[in-house]
């Protein structure tokens, strides 16, 4: 744990959410996140984890409780352009080149062109030689990145990662987990992450919350203090494989119960 | 999906098939022509070489004329089509109602609509290039309005999460969505916009192709009329085949298949937006009228249409003249509707069972879909005789064409997973076509049975009003010679309800079906 804990910048209280026909996605839930930290979500596949980032990101309105972003409610700050997300489901405008499709990440924030930030954006995802594909001709895992590129590109405030490395290699997925949390933890962004994987969660974390089956609860929140900027071989660390353990041992909790 | 991907065969170009396909339908007509000329009023393709080469400055002058005239109704046709989109789309309630009433305004049957703009519009080019427009706006509305649409929620999500509203989400998603779209909608409707001018230059203009076919047909002059009418098919084939040209530069996706209507998320009842579309009609119409001060010895209002049909003394006398004409168009026009729709999905599932034949077939009914049949009703007349045969024959080519590409497009539209499976089992060319493709191609067979009602409808009045002398096309002629604009007017309003009626009951069974054999096709 660290010692002085920086002050919360997303809280939330008592949310919920039931979806039209009584689906029940959240319980009501609690929680404060710090400034600058990534925190992880895992859970069971259908639990509410995209439900709930939709919520912090304002594209959903809960039916009970609510969220503040640095105080403010989700819709100021995303009409500050300070929130990006990068979807479950790539979302890649089709008409536009993998170029075009990350430099829309500035557009639709209303800031200036950055060609460079781009490609450096585009090389960091190892896309580099595709600048000019259309997303069609793009592997499923290719569009992931170029999605995470697109989130990127607009310096946000709060990153929401939503399984961003699902349909990537074990291989890239690690080289990306090595290249890409220094471009948000140098800028203090404070990121929330959702993946299916117990290492990535650990390693790309500093908190992860574990959560139930629906409607969700968090089951476990586990302080991950190892330190920035963190290498390969952190993987083999036994203080790692124990952190491992306990989100695993809670994950098959909250399924159980 | 685009044609030349799918067909086998794929050395061929698209462009080298066409050629081929040209070769072989002038071959054809020649050997027909010199074979039948005798017994039919047949003019090969030599003999309409030869008259166009003797008289290319009547033709040229004519074809200049009524291109003007299509051109400037294709580009307010299109412009007011853009319009009401961008309403539906700005207040998504507005939507039913606006499609209700382009629907029924769509339904106007031209040849009537045509002498009654003339009173109201004057002489010159006005009418035809409002009828232009009339032939064109609701075939690109209905596409557009599907198409500002065509985007996964996900993408609407990401414009959102950058905090933007409406007017990013139209500019970075929905406008450049809808442009194949909007061009499947110019492409039907460039031949559409010279066959709404050509109508309107069969009804009272003074110059144009149109008039120059009436002469033809009143003198019986064989070679000038089959030389009219080849000008006029060659040039909407060209209007067709350019837009696609132009659609395959700018664009990089296939061509999308229109199947069902535009869908709205809050919709309100079938009913009200029935009567809401009725009573504002209604409204427009007695409004429209009004603001003009239009004598109302010719410009009728709801209210005197409404007397002449049921309050004036001879109102009895008037139903029954209508009754009567519309049952005579009746018998002509549901053979003809029926006959087309079963030949040509019939006829698609043939060539899917025969792919080397629908090789050769395709090509030459997509550029033979392209022609407006309506422009050649004389020649089918000249061919076939005034009577039902004739008459049965055009409305059945009429739907014939539309339904038979669709049904094509259909069948091969399954999507290439589940085609997967099917190979994977080696299924039979049969056993693909009943379990895979025909569920696959019922909804553009609807959606091309929907479509050919309004299309039948004016072919059918057409030919009446041009040739046959029976039914209500005929009737709206006589009205109009006689300026008997209280029946001129009933004719059209009837015509207008009842195609739309038409219209909305295939829709109906459209959606009744698809619910139960293609649930996953009714939403958009
Ligand atoms: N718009 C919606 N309407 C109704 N139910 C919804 C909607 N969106 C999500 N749900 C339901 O909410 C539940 C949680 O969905 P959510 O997408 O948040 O799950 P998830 O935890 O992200 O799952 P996964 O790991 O599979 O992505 C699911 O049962 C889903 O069916
Ligand atoms: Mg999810």
């Amino acid at each position: 744990m660290p010692a002085d804990p920086p002050p919360p910048d997303i809280l939330c209280r008592g949310l919920a959410k039931v979806f039209p026909g009584g689906v029940e996605v959240l319980s009501p839930l609690d929680v404060a996140l710090a400034a600058g930290q990534t925190t992880a979500l895992v859970g069971p596949s259908g639990c509410g984890k995209s439900t709930l980032l939709r919520l912090i990101a304002g594209l959903e309105d809960p039916s009970a409780g609510s969220i503040l972003i640095g105080g403010e409610t989700p819709d100021h700050m995303r009409r500050q352009a300070a929130i990006s997300v990068a979807f479950q489901d790539p979302s890649l405008l089709p008409w536009r080149s993998l170029r075009g499709n990350i430099a829309l990440g500035r557009k639709l924030a209303r800031l200036p062109a950055d060609q460079a930030l781009v490609d450096r954006l585009i090389r960091l995802v190892g896309l580099a030689g595709f600048e000019a594909t259309r997303p069609a001709a793009l592997s499923g895992g290719m569009r992931q990145r170029a999605a995470i590129a697109r989130a990127l590109a607009s310096a946000p405030r709060l990153l929401l990662l939503d399984e961003p490395f699902g349909a990537v290699d074990e291989l890239t997925r690690r080289q990306l987990a090595l290249d890409l949390p220094p471009l948000w933890q140098e800028r203090g962004t404070t990121t929330l992450l959702v993946t299916h994987s117990v290492s990535e969660a650990v390693f790309l974390a500093d908190r992860i919350l574990v959560l139930s089956l629906r409607p969700a609860r968090i089951v476990a929140d586990i302080a991950v203090p190892l330190p920035h900027p963190r290498l390969s071989d952190l993987a083999d660390s036994a203080g790692f494989h124990a952190l491992a353990s306990q989100v695993s041992t809670a994950l098959a909790r909250g399924v159980a119960a | 999906m685009s044609l030349a991907m799918t067909l086998p065969g794929r050395a061929a170009t698209p462009a080298l098939r066409a050629l081929g396909g040209a070769v072989i339908l002038l071959l054809a007509w020649e050997l027909a022509a010199q074979r039948l000329g005798g017994a039919y009023l047949l003019a090969g393709p030599v003999e309409v070489a030869r008259w166009l080469t003797e008289n290319p400055g009547l033709t040229g002058r004519a074809l200049a004329v009524t291109l003007w005239n299509g051109a400037a109704g294709f580009v307010l046709g299109n412009l007011v089509a853009m319009l009401l989109a961008g309403a539906a789309l700005i207040w998504p309630r507005s939507q039913p109602v606006i499609t209700g009433l382009s629907l029924l305004v769509f339904c106007l049957p031209l040849v009537a609509t045509g002498p009654i703009l003339r009173v109201l519009m004057g002489p010159g080019n006005a009418p035809q290039i409002a009828l232009a427009a009339l032939a064109v706006f609701y075939t690109t509305l209905i596409p557009l309005l599907v198409g500002l649409r065509a985007a996964p929620a996900v993408w609407f999500d990401l414009v959102r999460s950058y905090g933007r509203g409406r007017m990013a989400e139209l500019r970075h998603i929905r406008a450049r969505a809808a442009l194949p779209y909007l061009f499947a909608g110019l492409q039907i409707a460039a031949p559409a916009a010279f066959l709404g001018a050509m109508v309107g230059e069969f009804t009272g203009a003074e110059r144009g192709l149109g008039v120059l076919t009436i002469r033809f047909l009143r003198a019986l002059d064989v070679p000038g009329l089959w030389a009219v009418c080849s000008v006029a098919a060659t040039v909407s084939i060209l209007a067709y085949a350019g837009i696609g040209a132009l659609a395959r530069a700018v664009l990089r996706e296939p061509p999308p298949l229109i199947l069902s209507m535009p869908s709205t998320e809050r919709a309100p009842h079938a009913l009200v937006s029935t009567a809401l579309v009725a009573a504002l009609a209604l409204l427009i119409w007695w409004a429209g009228m009004e603001a003009m001060s239009l004598n109302p010895f010719f410009a009728k209002r709801p209210g005197d249409v409404l007397d002449a049909l049921l309050i004036a003394p001879d109102a009895a006398e008037t139903r029954a003249r209508l009754g009567a004409a519309l049952s005579e168009t009746a018998i002509f026009l549901l053979p003809g509707y029926v006959a087309g729709l079963v030949i040509g999905a019939a006829l698609a599932m043939a060539v899917t069972l025969l792919p080397a034949a629908g090789a050769l077939v395709l090509p030459l009914a997509v550029a033979l879909r392209s022609v407006p049949i309506v422009a050649t009703a004389p020649l089918i007349v000249l061919l076939l005789g005034r009577g039902a045969l004739g008459t049965i024959t055009l409305v059945g080519v009429m739907v014939f064409f539309p339904t038979f590409v669709a049904c094509l497009h259909g069948l091969r539209q399954t999507p290439g997973q589940i085609r997967d499976v099917f190979d994977c089992f080696a299924a039979s060319r049969l056993r693909r076509l009943v379990d895979l493709q025909i569920p696959a191609m019922l909804p553009a067979f609807f959606a091309a049975a929907r479509m050919a009602v309004p299309a039948a409808v004016l072919a059918v009045t057409v030919v009446e009003w041009l040739a046959t002398g029976r039914g209500i096309g005929s009737l709206m002629a006589l009205s109009a010679s006689l300026s008997d604009y209280d029946m001129l007017w009933s004719c059209v309003l009837v015509v207008a309800v009842l195609s739309a009626l038409g219209f909305a009951a295939i829709a109906g069974i459209e959606r009744r079906m698809l619910s139960r054999l293609a649930p996953e096709q009714v939403r958009q």
